[in-house]
């Protein structure tokens, strides 16, 4: 049975247009509740649309996000947040089909043109909405691979070059013309595009690295950071020597380590940077992930010299940084050179941060300052009418998701432009959250342990670039989606004139929502959406967004209706089973009507039983069932608190009632799984149906 | 608030066994509070009616709705004018007997039917527990005994007790769910500090504001008659 999909639009009215924080800290506002509340029923197609929708890159996201959404899931209150990277990893790679049957050519609506220099994941986010948005679009690459620092930069144990190419082709199919190999500047001038196009946009990122004013830079064994990872992502293996030292503390440093070490799994291969341990700047699992690996890291040391021998490195000279940051927090760091050292080395790779190579833009009006693009940050507008740019080259380093959201800003500002000659400032949109789940709800909360999966073994993954990460099996992605609180879409009243403050509600919420102010009131910010409060109203004045009271009626007489009951195997019966029990989609899809008639058995999928009502309990004997099972979870098992106690005590109402209605109490069961529902329904449906039951006389 | 209970299925199944076109109606004020009256219950019992009457073979239409009270007019008007439209055989409502009377009152040749057995006025206790607190004596008597009232929660009504049936605060006639009411007076006058009180008798009370008056009505001047 499908459920109802809630529309995210009309939900955000429940929290006056709030974003979850999953949501609110994704760059592009990912709909993350949706996505994984679709893949909890088993809709990873769904999902992979919600995911679409406003963001290009999902299979890289999938591999390599910094997913701020997790690191601001609200169901870090009560034990670990969500695994949203995972869950994401899981979608792209089982809907692979799909994705390809959905794909659509953009059709061009427009005689305007727009140039895109630079294919990373800014410039093809651009250049796609572009496309999207009628014009025709050409993007400008001087690799001859797309997706800049995706395809150049980030080693292939982390991003498999097949994830990356699954969102490129897709990208490429909305029709973008691309020039791959073309270096603008080198290769076509910038002032010849300026000719042909009626916009350009500038997404070139920070394709070189920064060197050191230090003596010995320039000998053999020094190696730049982008140009190292550049080499090994095109498998042009540089030559290393057996001790390497890389001298930087952030992401792009631990990188360069890593593929270092896979260079040469014998070569020590150690970091120097001038933070202590607290302050480095790379992920706190990437820096252990590495230390796995026997990356040594040597915390607060600058470099002083290289030291060469013959012309090639010898060794570093290290001074002790005694602070990084000043009281501002700006980077001016300090040196003791009473403390210092020297370790020998026989390579050294510098990854102290990126600068953009904006040689093309000598001689054009294009103004550049000090190296940097001035581009004003409101309307991505160059100096130069026409101009803009987007991504890293003006915003930084960062994450490629901030690249894709800068990517969608500028398709917005470029059309604007490319419409009305106009500039267009955007506005300065704060994005609202919910905010934190209050420590009082988290507390009354079940805890369910985060599903982690296990990195390859330290000593193997060091061999070669292979992927370190294996995905989530579905039984594994299932799981995890059921971990997600669905924030914000619990519990409401409905029928506010129905509400008699009767204070049921009150009683009955297991985590101390529910309210009655005059009348019922459910905090969205705070409701677990287990239904309870719903099931028991007796004014049936509350609905649950997550899943309507209604859903189960209207799903009951939509499957019914389209049925011959004369047809159907008897005993006919009908289960209600808990979404949270099942391990695959083997029966969360429709369930074909023959499938029904024959094996006698429609099953319900409630996510938690508990939410159904005396009312919902009956409905399946008004409709011709002969039977109703009712599966929960194994002992428990239950998401929420005090779901067993509250579901109990309504069937056994319900089955005392059954008796005086003349249908017999037996006819309607209460079962706990033992296991995945996959394998204890079936046994369930099939022993349930077979126990013989007479009909009680009716008196 | 009123309280009501359910009355027995079958006894409510026997009422409409001869019409075919019926409606369950619940009122959204006390018997919505107290489980017995409400959407819920109305859809509940339209329920197991339909299931009852098809397995008999007979099957039945049975319609359902709720209003915010079925003592008041304007709130039962939608009522009456379904129940003429649809050509309605029957109505049962889950009000208290105020609103199955003030139906009755205005359905012109269509009977109706209590789904409920009504109670007491009474006070929800704990969830689920309603118990009786006042019987609508028409003179308020319970200035004098520390705001409990003997008429509604002795069992024998005594207006100077307690009886000799009282035993460690337990009411004789159901020891494990009654409370002596005079062993409470008693505790809370002291508490009070005016526990002398008790030395003045209550005299004999005038029932004729009581039911026994014959039927009782209000007035209130500032609404009452505007033409
Ligand atoms: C080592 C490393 C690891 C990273 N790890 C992560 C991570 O784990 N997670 C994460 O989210 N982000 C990560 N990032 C950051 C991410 O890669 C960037 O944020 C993102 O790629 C920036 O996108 P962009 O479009 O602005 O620029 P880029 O990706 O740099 O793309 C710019 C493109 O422009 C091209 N170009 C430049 N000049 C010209 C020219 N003159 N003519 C034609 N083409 C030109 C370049 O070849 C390049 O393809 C990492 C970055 C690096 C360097
Ligand atoms: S629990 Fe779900 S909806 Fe809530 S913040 Fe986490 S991922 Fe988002
Ligand atoms: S849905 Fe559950 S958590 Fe939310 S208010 Fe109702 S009873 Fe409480």
């Amino acid at each position: 049975m499908a459920m109802d999909k809630s529309s995210p639009a009309s939900l955000q009215v429940l929290t006056a247009g709030a974003l979850p924080t999953c949501s609110a800290a994704c760059p592009v506002h990912t709909d993350t509740r949706e996505y994984v509340q679709r893949i909890s029923r088993g809709d990873y197609e769904g999902a992979l649309d919600v995911l679409l929708e406003v963001n290009p890159f999902p299979s890289v996201c999938g591999r390599i996000c910094h997913h701020p959404c997790e690191s601001q899931c609200r169901r870090t209150a009560i034990d670990q947040a969500v695994s949203l990277r995972m869950l994401k990893r899981f979608v792209v790679e089982n809907t692979r089909e799909y994705r390809i049957a959905r794909r659509r050519k953009a059709v061009v609506k427009s005689d305007k043109t727009a140039a895109v220099i630079g294919a990373g994941p800014s410039g093809l986010t651009a250049a796609m909405d572009l496309a999207l948005r009628g014009y025709r679009v050409r993007v400008y690459e001087k690799d001859t691979r797309l997706g800049g620092m995706l395809a150049h930069a980030i080693p292939r144990y982390r991003l498999p070059a097949e994830a990356l190419a699954e969102d490129i082709e897709d990208i490429l199919a909305t029709g973008i013309e691309v020039h791959s190999g073309c270096c603008v500047g080198v290769d076509i001038s910038f002032e010849e595009l300026k000719k042909e196009n009626d916009a350009i946009l500038i997404a070139v990122g920070l394709s070189e690295s920064h060197s050191l004013p230090i003596p010995g830079t320039g000998s053999k064994g020094v190696f730049l950071g982008v140009t190292f990872l550049w080499d090994v992502a095109n498998g042009l293996y540089p030559q290393l020597g057996e001790r390497v030292l890389v001298i930087g503390g952030g992401n792009v440093a631990i990188d360069i380590a890593r593929a270092a070490k896979r260079l040469g799994p014998s070569k020590k291969v150690s970091m120097a940077c001038l933070e202590n341990r607290e302050e480095m700047p790379a992920w706190k699992w990437e820096i252990e992930e590495g230390e796995e690996e026997g990356i040594e890291i040597l915390n607060s040391w600058g470099p002083k010299a290289i030291v060469e021998k013959d012309g090639a490195v010898a060794g570093v000279a290290l001074r002790r940084c005694s602070s990084v940051f000043d009281d501002q927090h700006r980077f001016s760091p300090v040196y003791d050179e009473s403390v210092t050292t020297r370790i020998e080395v026989d390579s050294v790779i510098f990854a102290i941060g990126q600068k953009a190579n904006l040689d093309f833009l000598t001689h054009t009006p294009v103004a550049v300052s000090g190296g940097r693009l001035l581009c004003d940050r409101e309307s991505m507008a160059t100096s130069e009418r026409g101009v803009f740019a987007c991504g890293e080259v003006v915003s930084g380093p960062g994450s490629a998701i901030q690249a894709v959201a800068t990517g969608h800003e500028a398709a917005k500002v470029v059309s604007h432009y490319l419409e009305t000659g106009e500039i267009l400032k955007l506005p300065h949109r704060k994005i609202q959250s919910i905010g934190e789940l209050p420590a009082a709800t988290a507390a009354l909360a079940r805890r369910f342990e985060r599903i982690g999966v296990d990195l390859a073994d330290p000593a193997e993954r060091i061999k070669d670039f292979s992927p370190i990460e294996p995905g989530y099996s579905e039984e594994e992605a299932l799981s995890e989606s059921r971990r997600c609180l669905a924030c914000a879409t619990g519990a409401h009243l409905e029928f506010p004139n129905h509400c008699a403050g009767c204070l049921t509600c009150v009683r009955i919420c297991p985590f101390g929502v529910a309210q009655v102010r005059r009348m019922a009131f459910m905090p969205a910010r705070q409701c677990q959406t287990c239904g309870l409060c719903a099931a028991e109203c007796p004014a049936f004045a509350i609905d649950v967004w997550r899943f309507p009271t209604s859903a189960v009626k209207k799903a009951l007489r939509a499957i019914v209706s389209g049925l011959d009951l004369e047809k159907v195997a008897r005993p006919f019966l009908v289960s209600f089973c808990c979404l949270n029990g099942t391990t695959g989609r083997k029966y969360l899809r429709e369930q074909p009507g023959e499938e029904i008639r024959d094996s006698g058995v429609l099953r319900v999928i409630v996510p938690c039983v508990g939410r159904l009502s005396m009312v919902d309990l009956l409905r399946p004997f008004e409709l011709g069932a002969d039977r109703v099972a009712v599966i929960s979870c194994p002992e428990d098992g239950c998401y929420y608190p005090r779901v067993e106690e509250w579901l109990g005590r309504r069937i056994k109402r319900t089955r005392k009632y059954l008796d005086q209605i003349g249908v017999g109490a037996d006819k309607l069961q209460l079962f706990k799984m033992d296991g995945g529902g996959d394998e204890s329904w079936p046994r369930i449906w099939e022993e349930f149906r077979a126990v013989n039951m007479e009909t009680p006389v009716t008196n | 608030m009123i309280v009501a209970d359910p009355k027995p299925f079958l006894q409510v199944k026997g009422y409409v066994e001869d019409f075919e076109k019926v409606l369950v109606v619940g009122c959204g004020t006390c018997t919505t509070v107290c489980l017995s009256g409400g959407e819920a219950e109305v859809q509940i019992l339209a329920s197991g009616l339909r299931i009852a009457f098809g397995k008999d073979g007979r099957p039945k239409t049975i319609l359902e709705d709720c209003v915010q009270r079925q003592c008041d007019v304007e709130f039962v008007l939608p009522i009456l004018s379904r129940v003429e439209s649809e050509g309605i055989d029957a109505v049962v409502s889950l009000a208290c007997g105020v609103g199955v009377n003030f139906l009755a009152d205005r359905l012109g040749k269509t009977p109706i039917f209590p789904g409920l057995d009504t109670t007491f006025y009474g006070a929800g206790m704990q969830p689920g527990l309603w118990a009786e607190m006042c019987a609508g004596c028409g003179s308020c008597i319970i200035a004098c005994t520390g705001g409990i009232c003997p008429v509604a929660r002795c069992s024998k009504h005594l207006l100077n007790g307690p009886c000799g049936g009282s035993e460690k605060g337990r009411c004789e006639v159901d020891p494990a769910n009654i409370e002596c009411v005079w062993q409470l007076i008693y505790d809370r006058l002291k508490r009070l500090g005016r526990l002398d009180d008790l030395r003045n008798l209550l005299p004999a009370k005038d029932w004729s504001t009581a039911a026994d008056g014959g039927v009782r009505r209000t007035i209130r001047e500032q609404l009452y008659d505007i033409k």
